[in-house]
């Protein structure tokens, strides 16, 4: 029998967009389009047009070892090309930001090779050869994962996801590196990742509405959809601390 | 979800201007820094410091810039006393550092070995009135004084006001014969039925509780401790029972003091870079034994467990690992909130409410009947993480994830060990939460969680030496604790809870139990949270402090 890929049980919203999000046959919606060159601006690893940096020569001119996966393995391009690894890091705020931490990890690693992710409480960050990632950031800032206002770009300095909004409906950043433009009421960057100043502002459009949120978001909570009202994701939770617990480091030997 | 009043409401009203429920508010607006006291007290002491040395230190202007949120004080739990965040670091609170030494300097030594030997071996009597005078001196010898050598030097008493040695055992009888000013009376510290108990397991055994000066402990080490009082015993034998200084026997009280006796923290492998006798190697069911909270207030549950976890959080997180994992930081506000605002609080008594409305109370909870134990698990976990998302000014309280998985994660292991007086039942329920609290926001903990955690149900019934132990014998260097801050204190709230909902006296050790109920401690055991608080008000008076031999 085929094995046929599953992502995440459950008929709640939470549960859909959880599979939705992890699915790398669904194509994400698209909601704005942030110019290459200002995630390249708000990333802060290199100028926009400057050369890659590479670590090691492009793999072609060296000298590989002779190693059998090496030959199952494409490279991906920055690697090939022996670019640096570098990273986005992502704050998603608790109040139903669209994509929440493990969701991204989950979601990153369904989609994409030669990723690594690192996942705690408020962000997530992923990082990747930096022609790849490029590419990548554009996608995840560009779609449906991503708000204006819930969602920080953030290398350094990233706690807020747990804070109040403010008054503009922002997820606090102790060095407001994006702030509300009143009158475009859009939110715009100022700072780069890593909160050094931007030569001009970039914005990043407008942020959703609560009820629109509600409708793409991962996160459960009960004031949304609680997760105890999704049975089938709570019995899964349930059974595989169940089984864990009953079956140790082997929990197939365990019969129900 | 329970109607009643929450219990962190008025740490909450006094934190923030806004509603407890209000999700919005403003920021950038506060002042920065300079809204904080201690902030600018650090700021000016800074520059005076630097001035007067030409090397620029502190400066709060460097980095981030502090304080673009409302600057929140922290409520002491059960306590009335609010307090800065910089006062609950280890290293400005003297109060986290006193309960630190206290467990550090105490070691405790049987007088029954020794005392054979005496006998059988040298043929000397042993009687009540030659073991008072062996304690008169040895409280002379511990302290640091000389008594073999007519030409020797002595430690400065009054930096070491805090050392003496006191002696406890299940005898009445005996204990009635002995000053009483050396004793450590079970019967008149403990409610009647915890007195019986740690009678009964004690037995005849004469124990010394030992206690070095602390200011030994901050020169030297853990380690050291045992050496300390292992001279200063064997030097105080000779002294009362005239012995020979270079006689055979005496080895074997210097032996007993040494390798007999009970540190309490047990040896780490040397990768931890630490000696035995550390906080890394105390065994979870012992610091639940310091914690003494039952014994005064033997009618609260909640408070004896939530008093555990307050001292497992100020000595394992923020003084063990604070150092050991993270050098300066401290892992204050990360460790602080298991035992600030009364957050934990709220949902360990809504647990106990729970518990004997839907259980039958304390301990009725079949431990192997896993599905009742996974609902009720369940229903705890789910109260705790409703409440951050009702209330988002716990919720921005908690403002890391790894504060929130620890609390909702302790109150419902607490719970599973209330409601079955099983501690491993209560290690379960932990995991439970964790596995929950992941699938439910999306997000739990920083890195470390992701070890322990994820893995965690399937080791927390485990005996196997290198698989797990019985929660009370777990301790911070059990391999999968090692590195992984916010989880000591709960882990020691759960053998705490599990034993105090049977009714027990003790959690893993009567011994240790009786040492930590002693009034002459610096620190007091059975309100570990208003000690501290003590200790950020800056009120709190440690032992160990060298300003008697220092002039001006």
């Amino acid at each position: 029998m085929a094995y046929k890929r599953q992502f995440y049980p459950g008929d709640s919203i939470p549960a859909k967009n959880r599979r939705r999000y992890m699915d790398p046959k669904v194509k994400l919606k698209k909601l704005r389009d942030v110019p290459m060159d200002d995630v390249v601006r708000i990333m802060g690893h290199r100028n926009p047009g400057e050369d890659y940096k590479s670590i090691h020569p492009p793999i072609e001119e060296g000298k590989e070892p002779e190693c059998p996966i090496r030959k199952l393995v494409v490279p991906i391009e920055g690697a090939k090309h022996g670019d640096r690894v570098r990273y986005i890091q992502f704050t998603d705020s608790v109040y139903f930001a669209p994509i929440s931490p493990y969701q991204r990890a989950w979601m990153y690693l369904s989609r994409y090779r030669g990723v690594d992710t690192g996942t705690l409480s408020g962000r997530q960050i992923i990082e990747v050869r930096e022609r790849n990632l490029e590419i990548m950031a554009k996608e995840m800032i560009d779609n449906e994962t991503f708000d204006p206002a819930l969602t920080g770009i953030r290398g350094a300095t990233v706690h807020g996801h747990a804070c109040r909004l403010d008054e503009n409906g922002l997820m606090f950043d102790g060095w407001q590196r994006y702030q509300w433009d009143a009158k475009k009421k859009e939110v715009v960057y100022v700072k780069d990742q890593v909160a050094i100043p931007l030569d001009r502002k970039i914005s990043v459009g407008k942020p959703a509405s609560q009820a629109d949120l509600k409708k793409r978001t991962t996160i459960f909570r009960a004031d949304g959809v609680d997760m105890r009202e999704d049975k089938e994701v709570t019995m899964y939770g349930l059974r595989i601390h169940k089984l864990r617990t009953l079956g140790g480091y082997q929990p197939w030997a365990f019969k129900e | 979800m329970a109607t009643k009043q929450k219990l962190f409401m008025d740490a909450c009203k006094k934190k923030f201007k806004e509603e407890p429920t209000d999700s919005s508010t403003k920021y950038y607006c506060f002042g920065g820094w300079k809204q904080s006291k201690s902030k600018v007290e650090f700021q000016k002491t800074a520059e005076a410091i630097a001035k007067k040395r030409g090397i620029p230190m502190l400066n709060e202007d460097i980095g981030v810039p502090l304080g673009q949120r409302s600057w929140m004080p922290y409520q002491l739990s059960h306590t009335d006393i609010y307090a800065e965040a910089d006062d609950l670091h280890c290293v400005n609170n003297t109060a986290i550092q006193q309960a630190w030494d206290d467990i550090r300097r105490t070691v405790l030594v049987g007088l029954d070995s020794p005392h054979q030997t005496i006998e059988r071996r040298l043929g000397k009597e042993v009687t009540p009135e030659t073991i008072t005078a062996y304690i008169e001196t040895v409280n002379h010898t511990m302290p640091g004084g000389a008594v073999v050598q007519e030409h020797m030097a002595e430690i400065n008493p009054a930096l070491a006001y805090d050392s003496y040695v006191k002696v406890y055992s299940g005898d009445d009888e005996l204990i009635d014969e002995i000053d009483p000013r050396f004793v450590i009376d079970i019967n008149k510290l403990f409610p009647k039925d915890q007195a019986e108990q740690l009678k009964k397991a004690i037995g005849k055994t004469l124990m010394q509780a030992v206690r070095v000066p602390t200011i030994v402990g901050r020169i030297m080490d853990g380690a050291t401790t045992s050496r300390h009082a292992a001279m200063q015993i064997s030097m105080a034998f000779i002294s009362s029972y005239k012995l020979a200084a270079g006689e055979a026997a005496i080895a074997d009280f210097a032996y007993s003091a040494k390798h007999l006796s009970i540190n309490m923290g047990t040896m780490m492998p040397a990768r931890r870079a630490r000696g035995p006798n550390e906080p890394g190697g105390i065994p979870f069911g012992f610091m639940a034994d310091m914690a003494q909270s039952d014994r005064v207030h033997p009618d609260d549950p909640g408070r004896a467990a939530l008093e555990a976890v307050a001292l497992g959080a100020a000595v394992f997180d923020q003084v063990y690992l604070g150092g050991y994992m993270s050098g300066g930081v401290g892992f204050t506000q990360y460790a602080t909130a298991a035992y600030t605002d009364n957050i934990l609080e709220d949902y360990v008594y809504y647990a106990i409410d729970h518990i004997k409305s839907k259980y039958g109370g304390f301990c009725k909870l079949d431990p192997k009947d896993m599905d009742k134990l996974m609902k009720l698990g369940d229903e705890i976990n789910s109260y705790a993480l409703e409440m951050y998302e009702r209330y988002p000014a716990i919720m921005e309280a908690h403002f890391g994830g790894s504060q929130r998985a620890t609390v909702a994660a302790a109150s419902t292991g607490i719970a599973g060990a209330m409601a079955t007086g099983v501690a491993d039942c209560g290690l379960n329920c932990w995991y439970l939460s964790m596995l929950q609290h992941k699938e439910r926001t999306g997000r739990l903990g920083f890195y470390g969680y992701d070890l322990q955690d994820q893995c965690g149900s399937a080791n927390s019934f485990a005996y196997r030496s290198d698989e797990g132990l019985p929660m009370e014998v777990r301790g911070p260097n059990y391999p999968n604790y090692a590195m992984n801050v916010g989880h000591l204190s709960g882990y020691t709230g759960i053998p705490k809870a599990a034993h105090v909902a049977r009714g027990d006296a003790w959690t893993a050790n009567p011994l240790v139990r009786v040492a930590f109920a002693d009034p002459a401690l610096v620190f007091d055991f059975a309100n570990v949270t208003k000690e501290i608080g003590r200790g950020a008000l800056r009120e709190f008076q440690p032992a160990g402090e060298r300003s008697a031999v220092i002039k001006g």
